[in-house]
C-alpha cells in the first residue's frame, strides 16, 4: 500500500514512502507483468497460428523426406518430444527476447524502470509469461501432429521430471538471451540462429541416437537436447529415473541447467550494470 | 525582488530554504572511453511546487541529465536526489517520488487499453488493483478518455495517446512529474488540455514539474523557473520573469526592407531573413540611439525601409542568445 507522508523538515514537500518488496507487492507486480505479457501476446493470435501451422507443416514435411516418401511412424513419438522442446524455446524466446527488444525500442521497457519494482522482479514476471505461453503452445503443437498422424505417446509420470528440466532449461537459456538483449540490440540474430539449430539438432528431426557421435556431442550443448534425450529414455526405452541418474543423463542435465541458470544470472547482473552505464535500457 | 547572485558561470536566485524536490549536485557523465563530457558538473535545485523548465539545444546534455534523474543511466560522478532520496542508492524510494512522460517513446502499451495500461503501471507502483482502477477512473474522466477506456491505445489519436501517457505518469499520484516534450505533435486543443493540466498539477495539487520542451511559448506560459544547459553545462538558472527582464534590458528591433538584401553587410548583432520580395532584419540594441547607424547603413545600401518596429523580446530570443553566446 502506498501512502503519502511529509518528510521531517521538508516544508511543503510531499514525500511518498510506502513501497517495500513484500510477498504481497511482489506477487502484485508478478501478476501485473504476467497479465500484461499474456494480453500483449494474445493481441495478435493470427500471427501465432500461422507460425504454428507453418512449422508443423515443415516438421511433417521433414519426416516425410527422412522417411524417403513415407512418414516413419516409429520415429514420430520421439521426434514429437523434440519438437515440443523446440516450441517451448521458440515461444519463451518470443516473450523473453523479441518482446523485450521491441519494448526497448518502443520505450515501454524504460517506463517500467520508472517504478519502484526492481528489474529482476519484472523479468521474473516475464519468465512466468514465457512458461505459460511456451507450455500451452508446446502441448497444442504436439497434440495436433499426433492427431493428424495417429501417433500415441505413452503417459509416464516419471517423464515429467526430465521434461520439467527441459522447461527450466529453456527458461534459463532465454533469461540469458534476455540479459544479453539488455545491452545488445543485435541479440535477435543470435536468437534466430540458435533456435534454428535447436529444431535441427535437439531430436525434433530425428532421434539423437541416429546422429554421428561428434554431432550428438555438439547437439547436447544446445538447450533442450539433453532434456529431450532424458525424457525419451523414460518414455520409450522403459528406463526409470534411477536408470537415467545412474547412466549420467539426469546429473548432466541438472548440471547443465544449473550452469545455464547461473550464467544467465551473471549475464543479467553484468549487462544491467552495463546498460545503466551506457544508457541502453531504452531508446529514450 | 528575489536575490540574484552569480556563481561561476551559473546565475542563481530566489532559493527557498527547504528540501528541494529535485536536487542535482556536481553531476558529470562521460560515455565510454571518450573524454567528452555529455554532462559536466551540473548542479540544480528545484523547490517543491515549482514548474521548472529545463532547456537546451539538441546534444546539450539535457537528455543525459534526464536519464540519470530517471535512474535509466548511471552518473560518472555527482548525485541526484528526489525529495532528498538518492536515485542511485535509494532507487525504489526515489522512483516512488516520480512519474514521467518521456519524449519520443510510446510510454504506454499500444496493445493494451487505456484502463489496462493505467492499472498495470499502478500495480508496478505497489497499488492494489481496486485502488489503481479507482485512480485510473478519476484520471481518465479528467482527461475525457473515460468513454474509450477499453479501446486499445494503439488505435487512439496522437493526442489521446499522450493523454494516456500523462495519466500513467500520475497513476500513483507522485509528487514530482517529469514531462519531456509533453506537447510535441499535439493539436491546438490537446496542447491546451496538457497545458491546463500542468498548471492544475502545479498550482492546485502542489506537484513539482520538470518540463523540457523546445516550444518557448509553453515555457513562458507555464514555468516559474528556467535552466538552460549548453555543452553539458548549466549556463542559466533563473526565475522566468527575471530571465525575461534581464533580456529586456536590450530592446529588439525589426526592420523590413524591400528586396532580398543580397550584398548587404549587416551591423554586428543583426541577422536577416530573406523572403521572395522582402528581407526582415532584426537585432538587439541597448541604446535606441544606436538605431541611427543601422538605418544609415541601410540607406547607403540603397534599401527601401518598408516597416520598422521595436519588439519586446520573448523567451525564444533569450534562449537563442544564451545558446549562441560564445563558450566561456
Amino acid at each position: 500500500m502506498t501512502s503519502a507522508v511529509t518528510a521531517p523538515g521538508a516544508l511543503g514537500t510531499q514525500v511518498k514512502s510506502g513501497w517495500r518488496l513484500t510477498p504481497r507487492t511482489g506477487v502484485s507486480v508478478l501478476r501485473a507483468e504476467v497479465g500484461k505479457g499474456l494480453t500483449t501476446q494474445l493481441a495478435h493470435p493470427i500471427a501465432h497460428i500461422v507460425t504454428l501451422v507453418f512449422t508443423a507443416t515443415v516438421y511433417l514435411g521433414l519426416q516425410y523426406v527422412i522417411g524417403q516418401g513415407t512418414i516413419q511412424h516409429d520415429l514420430l513419438p520421439q521426434t514429437l518430444v523434440g519438437i515440443s522442446g523446440y516450441w517451448l524455446l521458440q515461444f519463451a524466446s518470443m516473450v523473453m527476447v523479441a518482446d523485450l527488444v521491441e519494448e526497448k525500442r518502443g520505450g515501454t521497457f524504460a517506463q517500467t524502470q520508472l517504478t519502484p519494482a526492481p528489474l529482476w522482479l519484472i523479468m521474473t514476471g516475464r519468465l512466468i509469461t514465457a512458461s505459460v505461453m511456451g507450455v500451452v503452445v508446446a502441448v497444442v503443437a504436439t497434440l495436433v501432429p499426433m492427431l493428424v498422424t495417429g501417433t500415441t505417446i505413452p503417459l509416464k509420470w516419471a517423464a515429467l521430471v526430465p521434461y520439467s528440466m527441459v522447461l527450466i532449461n529453456v527458461l534459463a537459456f532465454t533469461f540469458m538471451l534476455a540479459a544479453f538483449a539488455l545491452s545488445s540490440p543485435m541479440i535477435g540474430v543470435l536468437q534466430s540462429l540458435l533456435t534454428s539449430m535447436v529444431i535441427l539438432l535437439n531430436g525434433a528431426v530425428m532421434p539423437l541416437s541416429l546422429f554421428p557421435t561428434w554431432l550428438a556431442v555438439v547437439a547436447r550443448l544446445l538447450p533442450t537436447t539433453m532434456g529431450v534425450e532424458a525424457t525419451s529414455k523414460v518414455l520409450f526405452k522403459d528406463e526409470s529415473l534411477g536408470d537415467i541418474w545412474s547412466d549420467g543423463t539426469l546429473p548432466w542435465l541438472i548440471a547443465y541447467t544449473v550452469a545455464l541458470a547461473l550464467l544467465g544470472w551473471y549475464v543479467f547482473v553484468r549487462n544491467h550494470r552495463k546498460a545503466l552505464r551506457d544508457g541502453r535500457l531504452g531508446q529514450y | 525582488m528575489a536575490r540574484t547572485d552569480v556563481v561561476g558561470d551559473i546565475e542563481r536566485s530566489g532559493r527557498p530554504a527547504e528540501v528541494p524536490a529535485i536536487e542535482i549536485s556536481g553531476l558529470t557523465k562521460v560515455y565510454g572511453a571518450s573524454e567528452t563530457k555529455a554532462v559536466d558538473n551540473v548542479s540544480l535545485s528545484v523547490p517543491p511546487g515549482t514548474v521548472f523548465g529545463f532547456l537546451g539545444p539538441n546534444g546539450a546534455g539535457k537528455t543525459t541529465t534526464i536519464k540519470i534523474l530517471a535512474g535509466l543511466l548511471s552518473a560518472t560522478s555527482g548525485q541526484v536526489r528526489l525529495n532528498g532520496l538518492d536515485v542511485a542508492r535509494q532507487r525504489a524510494a526515489a522512483m516512488e517520488q516520480f512519474g514521467a512522460v518521456l519524449e519520443g517513446s510510446r510510454n504506454t502499451y499500444w496493445t493494451l487499453s487505456a484502463m489496462q495500461n493505467l492499472v498495470y503501471f499502478g500495480r508496478l507502483q505497489g497499488m492494489r488493483t481496486s485502488e489503481a482502477r479507482s485512480r485510473a477512473e478519476e484520471l481518465l474522466r479528467d482527461l475525457d478518455l473515460w468513454d474509450r477506456r477499453d479501446e486499445k491505445v494503439g488505435g487512439y489519436s496522437r493526442g489521446m495517446q499522450q493523454k494516456v501517457a500523462v495519466a500513467a505518469s500520475l497513476i500513483a499520484d507522485p509528487p514530482i512529474v517529469l514531462l519531456d516534450e509533453p506537447t510535441i505533435g499535439l493539436d491546438v486543443e490537446a496542447t491546451r488540455t496538457v497545458k491546463d493540466w500542468i498548471r492544475t498539477l502545479s498550482k492546485d495539487r502542489g506537484k513539482t514539474i520538470l518540463l523540457t520542451t523546445h516550444q518557448m511559448d509553453v515555457v513562458e506560459e507555464l514555468c516559474d523557473r528556467v535552466a538552460v544547459i549548453r555543452r553539458g553545462q548549466v549556463v542559466t538558472d533563473l526565475p522566468t520573469d527575471q530571465l525575461l527582464a534581464r533580456s529586456r534590458q536590450r530592446d529588439k528591433y525589426e526592420i523590413r526592407i524591400d528586396g532580398t538584401g543580397d550584398g548587404l553587410v549587416l551591423p554586428e548583432g543583426f541577422t536577416a531573413v530573406s523572403g521572395e520580395e522582402t528581407t526582415l532584419i532584426s537585432g538587439r540594441l541597448e541604446d535606441p540611439q544606436d538605431l541611427y547607424p543601422v538605418v544609415d547603413r541601410l540607406r547607403e545600401y540603397g534599401a527601401v525601409i518598408e516597416w520598422m518596429a521595436q519588439v519586446q523580446p520573448d523567451l525564444e530570443d533569450v534562449f537563442l542568445d544564451l545558446i549562441r553566446e560564445p563558450a566561456r
